[in-house]
């Protein structure tokens, strides 16, 4: 007899159907052969005839083959494994994904559940982490940031600068400071020295500075834009090509050279409805008129600090003609300061070291050369070598990264939240999906028993769970597209908890991120299921009958008591910020703040000086304090409780001190209308208030808060004292003739400082920018148009700008604490959730395993109060565990964060001293988290609890 | 289209009418239409047994192994309901079909 299937296998060689069916396909037309072959031997037809005969039929096992082809698919969807060792991974893996797929759609509830809680998990890391790719990962978008080389320097405490000198990211050895920004003259000299070397590491150097507020005029709309100063090699440097026009170059910045600005594309776009025609017309710049001659991409925006995007940009040479006696590149009387940002470009296969080595002399020659005079006697005139100034390069590649380094501390502080979040997310899925490998447990022996590889069982469970979190990082992306914009409005654009106006779109770092933590996490919750399922004994499961598996693996509970423990940490953060919130919101300013509108005028920016500014504030005063609503108003140089944009200190001499001889004192200062302390309802305690005739040709008065006069006069009345500033070469001596009661200035968290005010018409031509304050009778935000009508009647070239109430002002500067308390509420309420899904999960699955144990208990005599305390207190047990644990962890981290392994200014340490009139152990905190927390895990119980105490014994014995 | 369509149909038709009554196996339902038809129409391997996959795989007919004692297992089909009710559906069209015929070209096939 011939072998039928040897012969039709080799015809149908290329069919490639699954194993099992192709056997079937083969058995079956064998047997027609077969039919037929003994058919025609029956009817006298000689064996070799009959077997032409009968193969005659394959000849067309073309047309067969294509035929089934088409019916059967190529791969079919037998049940998984059958221990038969495939060749084929890539077929492995799609039977993998369906069965998978399968098995997700049939528990849905479970599905829902774990796909959710990932989603939020890592929806809320992806969201963070497109901050964090803005505001720290970023590079610059121009080519090759990575040879561009941000230069700053490092010298001894004595080395003297004329003011203004930046603050440095690198750390500093001790008894050195390190600083970022460099005087015209050092870059001048340093420029002509690489210029002068052919063979210098640099193919570029260039200069570029802020100009924080310039008043610009487009048609007759006035207002306050960010502008900025470069050297002209700065777009040759970065090689940042024109949209429109061109860019400024070497020519534009010589003096004497026509004044010219590039505009941002921004800027172009929504104030010159980016029309190309804009080039070659001219822009008003603080009264000056400057001819635009190029826009700017619209990916670039500048080097500075991330946030800060100049609107517009003009050469360095022009900035006399914008800041005028403002100027810092130093006039007759003034030396400049040390106000400019150094970059450049590495050439191919250069190092920092040698960008470095190349411009150090130049540097420290020149800045010994510029290096002011000693002002005190314990001043050296001469600098040991030691303390001389040296040169430091770092990547320049994502621009200024002082403020970046500011934004650290929250995100990273976010994230540690967030991946908490995640990690009690993938404890909860894991714990689910053990719960159901369980329930699975009769499918795995049996495919065990028929000899699967437990290789191959752990990859399909495997699969499954990372199908799962690429479905949880698939719904988080779209968490994420909220969450982003929950960030943002969670952050206040006055105080920037985080940069506003930061570009957070989705690019493949962000969804690549998400794929890996989204496959990371399937896996991490996936793969101790998947032993767990795969390692039973065969033997025993499969003689095993459900009612005597055991009840919660140990896995299972280590699983609930880090549930709870983490969840603990998260709820007692945010009962630490609440809490300091409380704190900060309660403490006693020293004002009133209720009823306050504030804005800001700059009209020196606008020409005014001298006579013609002091009347300009009188006239406004005079019609605001006239309108209907406003109980009084007036005006001060700071704004009080606004971080960040406040603060003007001097140092002065006491009676009887020489400016040689004495060390410095420093206060804070205010000047502000005679009003401002009745207005504000500060109460004068001593001696007396300012009046109009404390003019300029009056003797120059001063008054102090509390803390000034205790501190600076402890042991006498400070009435009547004089204290002389220094300005330059001119000495001005002042009075106190008043003292006031204590408020805060800057922020709620700082102690009272000493504080000194003048009254604003003797400080003459130092005045420009007031803060107006109204005292309003009703709601001060209506108010708000009927101040810009006002102004605009005065002087329609003049922005109002910072509109805002004292209150909203206060709350914003505590935008960090009220961000870290919300976030660490939500996701710490979110933790709680999981934990109590988890755990209610757990033990409705551990019932459903003891039911025949209960009902015995029960048959037994077993009240249905015994079964309920046993079963809480199967769960109870854990989350008291969970909470022991918890607490031992968070007051490690407190030692962690108290001990000297962070350096005092890293972000760990700063994190740490958020915290405001609340320590990390508070135990009122602690208590109330914790109570909170029973109470959850109590009623997590329960349910499962009263279903178990609802078990009818015969019906349980009969349970299986 | 027409034709491989009617072509089809009819074929389709054939043997699920051989499988109306009783299990058959596909040697079997082969030989029964050539015995039937008496020799106009004969299937061999390659035409026959994709038509049982495409009816089986459509639901029409169920295939069945069968193993009986001394013999090698067969695999039987048999007619399911939803081929029974397109089996009547077609013999209808069918009938009606020959009926036109015949009264337009004087064709009997009875």
């Amino acid at each position: 007899m011939p072998d039928w299937k040897k012969e039709i296998r080799e015809r149908l060689e290329r069919l490639r159907f699954g194993s099992t069916r192709e056997a079937e396909i083969v058995e079956e037309l064998a047997q027609y052969l077969e039919d037929c072959y003994e058919e025609l031997l029956a009817g006298g037809m000689t064996k070799e005839n009959a077997l032409r005969k009968t193969l005659d039929q394959l000849d067309e096992s073309d047309l067969l083959a294509r035929e089934l082809k088409k019916i059967e698919r190529p791969v079919s969807d037998e049940p998984v494994v059958l221990g038969a060792r495939r060749i084929n991974l890539w077929s492995d893996l799609l039977r993998d994904l369906r069965f998978g797929m399968r098995m997700l759609l049939k528990g849905k509830g479970f599905t829902i559940v774990a796909v959710l809680s990932l989603a939020l998990g890592i929806g809320a890391n992806t969201a963070l982490f497109s901050v964090a790719d803005a505001v720290l990962l970023r590079t610059l978008p121009v080519s090759e940031p990575e040879r561009l080389v941000l230069f700053e320097w490092q010298a001894g405490l004595t080395f003297r600068t004329s003011g203004m000198s930046g603050t440095s990211i690198t750390s500093n050895p001790p008894d050195t400071r390190g600083l970022s920004l460099f005087r015209y003259e050092v870059f001048e000299k340093m420029r002509q020295t690489r210029a002068a070397a052919p063979e210098s590491p640099l193919s570029d150097f260039f200069a570029f500075a802020p100009i924080q507020e310039v008043n610009a005029v487009v048609g007759d709309q006035a207002e306050i834009i960010k502008g900025q100063v470069v050297s002209g090699g700065y777009y040759a440097g970065l090689s940042v090509q024109p949209v429109f026009g061109h860019l400024i170059t070497d020519e534009d910045d010589k003096r004497g050279a026509a004044p010219v600005v590039v505009l941002s594309h921004q800027f172009w776009q929504e104030r010159f409805g980016a029309d190309p025609a804009v080039i070659g017309q001219q822009l008003k710049l603080n009264k000056e008129s400057f001819t635009i001659i190029g826009v700017t991409p619209p990916t670039f925006t500048g080097t500075l600090q991330v946030g800060y995007y100049p609107a517009a940009t003009v050469p360095i040479a022009c900035e006399p003609l914008l800041l005028g006696e403002r100027s810092r590149l130093g006039t007759a009387n003034k030396p400049g300061s040390w106000w400019l940002n150094l970059m450049g470009r590495l050439k191919p296969g250069a190092t920092y070291v040698q960008a470095r080595d190349s411009l150090n002399g130049a540097f420290q020659t020149v800045s010994l050369e510029v290096m002011p005079p000693p002002l005190k006697a314990n001043q050296p005139a001469q600098l040991e070598p030691k303390d001389y100034p040296r040169l430091v390069a770092q990547s320049g590649s994502r621009g200024m990264l002082d403020r970046r380094r500011a934004y650290a501390p929250t995100i990273y502080g976010l994230f540690i939240v967030v991946a908490l979040v995640l990690l009690i997310a993938c404890a909860n899925v894991a714990n689910l999906l053990l719960a159901r490998a369980a329930m699975r447990s009769a499918e795995i022996s049996v495919r065990l028993a028929v000899g699967a590889g437990r290789w191959r069982l752990v990859r399909q469970l495997l699969t499954e769970s990372v199908l799962l979190a690429v479905l949880g990082g698939a719904v988080g992306v779209l968490f994420a597209f909220w969450g982003k914009s929950a960030l943002v409005a969670l952050t206040d654009k006055v105080t920037g908890i985080l940069p506003s106006d930061v570009d957070l779109s989705m690019n493949w770092r962000v969804l690549a991120f998400t794929l890996a933590v989204s496959l990371l996490t399937g896996v991490l919750f996936g793969l101790a299921p998947a032993w767990r399922a795969t390692s039973q004994d065969l033997a025993t499961s499969l003689k095993q009958s459900r009612r005597t598996t055991g009840a919660m693996s140990r896995l299972g509970k280590g699983l609930i008591v880090a549930q709870v423990a983490l969840s603990l940490l998260l709820l007692v953060g945010a009962g630490l910020f609440i809490r300091t919130l409380y704190n900060l919101q309660r403490v006693n300013l020293g004002f009133n703040q209720e009823n306050l509108l504030l804005f800001k005028l700059q009209p020196q920016q606008d020409g005014y000086e001298d006579e013609r500014l002091l009347q300009f504030y009188q006239q406004l005063f005079a019609r605001l304090d006239d309108r209907p609503g406003v109980r009084a108003a007036t005006f001060g140089r700071i704004p009080l409780i606004a971080k960040d944009i406040c603060c003007w200190g001097d140092s002065f001499l006491l009676p009887g001190e020489n400016e040689m001889t004495a060390a410095q004192h420093v206060t804070y200062r205010q000047t502000a209308r005679e009003n401002y302390f009745a207005t504000m309802e500060i109460p004068l305690l001593r001696g007396r208030g300012f009046t109009a005739q404390d003019d300029q040709r009056a003797p120059r008065i001063a008054i102090v808060n509390q803390t000034f006069a205790r501190e600076f006069f402890p042991d006498e009345d400070a009435l009547g004292k004089r204290v002389t500033f220094i300005y330059g070469k001119r000495e001005v001596e002042i009075e106190i003739v008043g003292v006031v009661a204590d408020t805060k200035y800057e922020e709620q968290r700082e102690e009272f400082k000493p504080l000194l005010y003048t009254p604003w018409q003797q400080e003459g031509g130092e005045i420009g920018e007031m803060y107006f304050a109204l005292r309003t009778a009703g709601e001060p935000t209506a108010l708000a148009a009927t101040v810009r009508q006002v102004v605009r009647e005065l002087d329609s070239n003049l922005p109002v700008t910072e509109v805002i109430t004292q209150t909203a002002r206060v709350q914003a500067t505590l935008g960090e604490e009220r961000l870290s308390a919300r976030f660490l509420s939500f996701f710490g309420a979110l933790a709680l959730l999981l934990a109590a899904i988890g755990l209610s999960g757990v033990l409705a699955y551990s019932v459903a395993q003891r039911t025949n144990e209960i009902g015995i208990r029960m048959a037994l005599g077993a009240q249905a109060t015994n079964v309920l305390r046993l079963i809480v207190w199967q769960g109870m047990r854990l989350v008291l565990l969970g909470l022991c644990v918890g607490a031992l962890i968070g007051y490690g981290l407190k030692r962690l964060l108290a001990s000297q392994y962070f350096a005092e200014d890293a972000w760990q340490r700063r994190m740490a001293e958020q915290l405001y009139g609340v320590t990390g152990t508070d135990p009122l905190t602690l208590f109330v988290i914790a109570t909170v927390l029973t109470l959850v895990a109590l009623g997590a119980c329960w349910l499962p609890a009263r279903k178990a105490a609802q078990v009818d014994p015969l019906e349980a014995l009969r349970y299986e | 289209m027409l034709d491989r369509d009617l072509k089809r149909g009819s074929t389709e038709m054939l043997i699920m009418a051989m499988v109306e009554d009783r299990p058959r196996h596909g040697y079997e339902i082969g030989k029964l239409i050539e015995q039937r038809s008496q020799g106009v129409l004969q299937f061999h391997i390659a035409s026959l047994y994709p038509l049982l996959a495409r009816l089986e795989k459509r639901g029409l007919i169920k295939g069945r192994w069968v193993e009986k004692p001394g013999e090698r297992r067969r695999r039987f089909y048999t007619l399911t309901a939803a081929g029974r009710k397109i089996l009547a559906e077609q013999r209808r069209t069918w009938k009606d079909f020959f009926a036109a015929l015949d009264l337009v070209a004087g064709i009997n096939p009875a």
